[in-house]
Formats: C-alpha cells, structure tokens, sequence
C-alpha cells in the first residue's frame, strides 16, 4: 500500500515534470526559429530540459529504470557533442548542395560544387602536393624523431635538457613559428642564398615548410619514443649483451620490434597531423608559388595544401559552398585514415 | 531525499528566472564599430570616449587590420548573431555581400555635405570618412638636389630619364636605391595585385571611366596594347628597386627605408604617411622631415592624374542599433570629430565643411590634384574579391624575381585573371 500511494504521487510529480519541460522547451525553440527574440528563450530552453531530465528521472517504472539513469548520465555529453559536431557536419553537408555565400543561400546546386571542384586544376595540385607532404613528412618526421629519441635515452650529461629542447618548438604555435621562420629565410639566410630568398621559388618553399614542420613536429614524436624505448625490460637488453650483441644488432633485433606498436601509433599521428596541416603553411608562404603548365594552366598557388585550399575558396575568394564541398572531400579522407589506424591499433592490441 | 532534490530543483528554477530577467535588459545606448584601418585605432577610440563624455552613448572600436580577412570576419559574426551596429566595406563586392542588410542613409546630413559616399541601388549606404591616393610617392628634397622636377616626369621616357640621372648620382645623394619597390608575394601581394594594379585599370582616365575594370569583369579580359606598356613601367620599377628588398622585403622595412632618405621614390600609396609622422618619425625628424609629394605612373604619355578614393566605407547594419549609429555617424562628420580625424589621424577629409588640413606627407599633394581635378577613381576596388591574393601578387612576384619577362609578365596575367575570373 505504502507503495502504490508514493508511486502515484510519484508518477503526478513526474508527468508534471515532463509536460511542463516540453512545453518549456518546444515554446522556446519555436521562438527561436520564428526570430521574435524574446530574451527569456534560452533560460526557458534549460529549464524545459532539466525539468524533462527530472520527470524521467522521477517516472516510477522497474524495468526502464537503469536505462533512463544511464541516459541521464550521458546526455550531456551527448547533448554537446551533437550540438558542436553532429549538427555542423550535417549542415556543412547540406551546404555543399547549395550555392551558400556565407550569407545566405538562394538555391540548391546539386553536385555542381563537386564537379567543379575537381575541374579545377589548382585544387587538384593542392591534393597532389598535400599527398606528397604527407608521404615525404610520415618518413622525415619518424625518422629524425626516432634518431633524436635515441640519443636522449644514451646514460650522457645533461639528456633531460636536451629532451626539453627538441620538444619546445612543439609548445610554440604554428602562425609564431611561420613568422618567425619567415624571417628567417627572407633575412637571415640571405646571405647565403644570393639574395634570393627561398621562400621565392615553389620547389624550395616547399622544403621550408617541410624543414619547419620537422623542426616542430620531431620533438613531440621523439618523446613518445622515448618513452617506448625507456620500457623496454632492463634485462632483455642486459641478455642481449651478455649474448654478445652489438649496438646495432641491439637497434634492429631488440629495440626496433620491441617498439613496433609505438611505431604505428607515431606514423598515424604524423599522417594525420600533416594531412592538416594549414598554420605553419598560412603565415609562411600563405600557399603563394608558381606553377607553370600543370594541366596547362599557370597555377599561382604552388605551396597551398588542402586546409588553407578550403580556406582560401571560402574567406578569400568567397565562395562558402565550393569550400564547404571541398570540406567534405578532406573530412571524407580524414576519416578513412584514421578508420585505418583504429582497426590497425585494434589488431595489434589484440595480438600483445 | 525527494524533497531535497525537489527544493533544489525550485531554487535552479529561480536562479534561471532571475538572470533571464536581468539578461533582457541590454542597454540600448551601447554600439559596436568595426574599423578596418588599425593605424587608426587609438585616435578612433579617443573619439569613442569624447562621445562618451558628449552623449552618454557606449562606443566600442573593434579594429581589424592587416592580413585579416575582415569580410569572412564579418560572416562568422552574422551567423552567430554578433553584428556589430557600423562595418566597414571596401567596395561594390564587399558592399554585394550585404545586400538587403544595410541602412539606406541619403537623409542624413552628412550626405549633402560630401561627393565621396558610396551609393548604389540600394541608396546611400557607405559613409566616408578618409581619402587616400595612390601614385609613386616621392622624396623631395633628392629630387630637388639632383636638380629634377617633379613636374616634368610626365610620362615613361622622362621618368626613366630620371630613374637614370638618380642612379648615377646614387652616392652623392647618400642613398640606398632609386625607388623602393617590393613585390613580395606573401604578405605584400595587395601593394602589387590591388594597388599597383589599379594604375593599369584607372590610370589617367576620367573619374567615371570604367573601360578596363568593364573589361576586366567580363570573363577577365585585359587590354594587351595598354597592359604591355604597363609591364615595361613595372619592368622599369624592378630595374631600379632597391633589391634587397624587391623580392624579399617587409612593409616596414620600405616604410622605414623611404622614412630615412633612402629611396627617391616609393611604391606606396598616402597612407605611409600616418607611420612616417608615428612609428617611423624619429627616421623621418634625422632624414630631415623632408617633403612628400606624387607623380602619376605615367606608363603612357601624358597621363596626368593620381588615383584617389575614399579606400573604405562605414556601414550601418539594419537590425542594429540604427538610430544611435546614425547619430554617430553625423557626429563624426562634424568638427569636433574631424579635428581628431584629421589633426591627429591624418586623414584627409572627404566632406567640403570641413576646413582643417592634416600636416600629414601627403595631404598637400593630394589636394593639390584634387582642387586640379586631376585625379582617377579607385575602380580596383570592384575586381573579383581575392584575386591580388590568390592570383595577380604572384605573377607581379615573379616578374621582379626574373623569372618573366615583360611579353611574359603580360601573357601570364592573361591567364591567371581570365582563369581565375572563370572559376
């Protein structure tokens, strides 16, 4: 008895809750769209919400229960993620269907901005040449972060200092570091390049923009190495030494494989991260170099990879959708990468 | 338990109602200015605080500047609903964005008081508050002492005739370079791709003359006969540019460069004047504060003119704060704002009330071709937005790196423009 009466109670208290909320909520949301301003829709808006999470909260049921606390607990993490990725990424979607200017949007286009996008021959070099930083940086940046993660795990003076050192660039941001590098390649190294800076020619703007992303790139990869190579078994390296192997020997058959998931995980990082690259890019050379003849039309975009690409076709030359498809195409690409990399993890986690 | 949570509950709730009452009551005498010319910030926001002082009403500068990309700026604000209640807009493009959106201001009392308003079809919708000129910037005193007169470099002979004579007398004179000229592409892309550039579109034309920018417009077309004189006058500028800085400089350094005496000629509009009296001013006082002056690109014969326009207009919003920005606006038109405006920003005052002169460089030689009538407007400003930055800068970049030749220069402009005007 004492049951079924808290239970009715419960269940009025409850239904009050909910009916409330959702008038609460759907009243502001109505407001909003219709545009009429009212200050108070936003407050109405929550308090419509945490009064819906109450009633559900408060809804006597036994079978149901743990679900509506489980979801309780989720939403808000649910809530805010729908509201800053699901919702923008649906929108960027349907934009790239329109012929939106930022502005507003007087019709739908169909895949026009697709088909244009891939028509147009500086877009298609910016794929190319963003392809080609990827595949040279993946090996660079690997390589020389994994020489420096070496020589900062050897017993010498002083390797936590130097540890330190190759990680600041990393700590420093990317539009900095392009200025500062600017400068450095149109003042400083003038002196031995003949006074011709060489920021000037695309081929070798594209090697600064690759030395300046190792440079501040390599020191975060070689920390995760090091902290790989610092845990491999002391006495695993002490039985190879006892066996007789030599340092390289140690490199190649102990250290290498014994680090191989750390490998993996660093090669995506630097994948992805070079894939979007945009900052450095921006205020280094800000995708500035000629091409003469590629597809035969003269290209003046020789160093602009894809994100400033997007970039550029929306703020600077104003064209919203064109930008937003070509979004879509990078956020396409972005995504199978790295659906590569979880089901690679995943094996290898599986295998250890 | 319940009645704990249920308390709590009723105590959010009135939490919630409070602060929506206290957040409906936004004041309704506060605007909000985007400005588009930082070097003007500090003398904007003075005005901000006399008009505080004057009227009560709360003004907010917010000055953008530089590389930023003020109209994409300006979207992000419209989609989160932060316009602000005055922008600025840089032409017919920028002014195409907002269509529908701005405040038709023709019965304003400032619009009768000026000729420099931007108006369109939508009516009077830009207001202007500076005149700018764009011509090749002189050092006076260097022409004086290798005894040439500005008024006689007329047209692309007599100029080169110049150049020469000047780079004869480079040591004698102490300085560095005959014309500091710099075709840097990155961040310089706008002195070559807008202004520059302007000189082949409205060079010695008539005010209203819209022959080459027409053209242009319609599919990126060039006129080849005037444009090959054109590039053999850049040819020209590359030929006797300091080279240090033709490729590879910075802004500063040419501002600086010419500052300090150092250059006879610079390829920079009147607006260097405000940073030579500032942050350039102690180079400026120790080269003499020598005067300023401009001579036309004459790439033709008998080109005459130097190109002036208002460079930008302030708009009003129309779901902003409309009344209080008009009232801004025509107090900013009046002389106790354009004592500040003109005395202590330098600029040159687009309205005929007004009767203080700037003892900024330029301000004279700007109104003496203005009270000649011997100035072209600033048609660049309707080229397809961001064509100096992603296509015109780097053709300009790689003819002063030698990488083209004049014929080339040319060809290559047809291209890039008409590829980029078919996009």
């Amino acid at each position: 008895m004492q049951m079924d009466t808290n239970s009715g109670s419960k269940k009025l208290v409850s239904l009050i809750c909910l009916i409330a909320g959702v008038v609460l909520a759907v009243v502001a949301l109505i407001q909003d769209i219709s545009g009429s301003g009212a200050g108070w829709r936003g407050p109405a808006l929550i308090i419509g919400a945490v009064g819906i999470l109450f009633g559900m909260y408060l809804f006597p049921t036994q079978k149901h229960h743990r679900n509506i606390i489980n979801f309780i607990f989720v939403f808000p993490l649910l809530f805010t993620f729908g509201v800053t990725v699901i919702i923008p990424l649906c929108l960027g979607v349907f934009y790239s269907f329109s012929d939106w200017d930022g502005i507003r949007m007087t019709q739908m286009v169909g895949l026009d901005n697709y088909i244009s996008m891939f028509r147009d021959p500086a877009f298609l070099w910016s794929v190319l040449i963003t392809i080609l930083f990827v595949v040279l940086n993946m090996i660079l940046v690997n390589v020389v972060a994994f020489c420096l993660a070496l020589l900062c795990t050897q017993k010498l003076k002083g390797v936590s200092f130097f540890r330190a050192a190759y990680f600041l660039p990393n700590l420093i941001g990317g539009i900095v570091l392009g200025y500062v590098w600017q400068f450095v390649f149109n003042n400083v190294l003038l002196k031995f390049t003949n006074n011709i800076s060489l920021l000037a020619s695309t081929n070798s703007a594209f090697a600064c923009i690759i030395i300046v992303y190792i440079w501040q790139y390599a020191g975060y990869i070689m920390l995760i190495y090091v902290t790989g190579l610092t845990q491999i078994p002391g006495e695993i390296l002490e039985a190879s030494q006892i066996d007789g192997a030599n340092a390289f020997t140690t490199l190649f058959k102990i250290k290498i494989p014994m680090i191989a998931a750390t490998i993996t995980i660093c090669t995506f990082l630097t994948l992805t991260s070079a894939f979007k690259q945009f900052d450095v890019n921006m205020a280094l050379t800000n995708g500035a170099g000629a091409v003469t003849g590629f597809m035969g039309k003269f290209l003046t975009n020789g160093t602009q990879m894809l994100a400033l690409n997007i970039y550029n076709t929306a703020i600077s030359k104003n064209s919203y959708a064109l930008g937003q498809a070509k979004a879509i195409l990078f956020f396409v690409l972005l995504a199978f990468v790295s659906i590569i990399q979880v089901s690679i993890s995943n094996k290898k986690e599986v295998e250890m | 338990m319940r009645n704990k949570m249920a308390r709590m509950f009723v105590t959010a709730v009135a939490i919630m109602a409070v602060t929506a009452g206290l957040s409906t009551s936004a004041a309704a005498d506060e605007i909000r200015l985007v400005n588009g010319k930082i070097e003007v910030d500090a003398q904007l926001k003075k005005l901000a605080e006399m008009y505080k002082e004057e009227t009560g009403v709360d003004v907010t500068i917010e000055s953008m500047g530089g590389g930023i990309d003020i109209q994409g700026t300006l979207k992000g604000y419209y989609q989160s609903d932060n316009m602000p209640d005055i922008f600025v807009n840089g032409g017919a493009t920028d002014f195409a964005n907002w269509e529908g959106l701005l405040v038709d201001m023709s019965d304003q009392a400032w619009a009768s008081d000026t000729d420099a308003a931007y108006i369109d079809d939508q009516g009077t919708i830009g207001f202007p508050y500076t005149t700018e000129a764009v011509g090749l910037a002189y050092n006076a005193d260097i022409l004086e002492k290798a005894g040439i007169d500005p008024a006689t470099l007329t047209g692309p002979d007599e100029i080169k005739a110049a150049f020469e004579t000047i780079d004869g007398m480079k040591d004698e004179l102490g300085i560095k370079a005959v014309v500091g000229y710099c075709a840097e592409v990155v961040n310089l892309y706008w002195s070559t791709g807008n202004h520059l550039f302007a000189n082949y579109i409205d060079g010695g034309l008539s005010r209203d003359d819209t022959t080459y920018i027409d053209m242009l417009n319609d599919g990126g077309q060039l006129d080849m006969d005037r444009f090959a004189k054109f590039a053999d006058f850049v040819g020209l500028l590359n030929q006797y540019s300091d080279p240090d800085l033709l490729v590879s400089g910075t802004y500063d350094q040419q501002i600086l460069n010419f500052a300090s005496g150092q250059y006879a000629f610079v390829t920079q509009g009147s607006w260097i004047g405000a940073t030579m009296t500032s942050t350039d001013a102690d180079a400026y006082a120790s080269a003499g504060n020598f005067k300023c002056g401009m001579v036309p690109y004459a790439f033709e014969e008998g080109m005459d003119t130097i190109l002036t326009n208002s460079p930008s207009w302030w708009a009003v919003y129309k779901d902003g704060n409309v009344e209080a920005a008009l009232a801004f606006l025509q107090w900013l038109s009046e002389d106790t704002a354009q004592e500040v405006l003109v005395n202590e920003a330098g600029f040159v005052s687009p309205f005929k009330s007004c009767t203080f002169v700037a003892n900024d460089p330029f301000a004279q030689t700007i109104m003496d071709y203005q009270g000649a009538g011997k100035t072209s407007a600033w048609h660049w400003l309707n080229m397809k937005e961001g064509l100096a930055q992603n296509a015109t800068g780097q053709v300009f970049g790689m003819y002063a790196q030698g990488q083209l030749d004049a014929a080339g220069f040319a060809d290559a402009m047809q291209s890039v423009i008409s590829d980029y005007y078919a996009q």
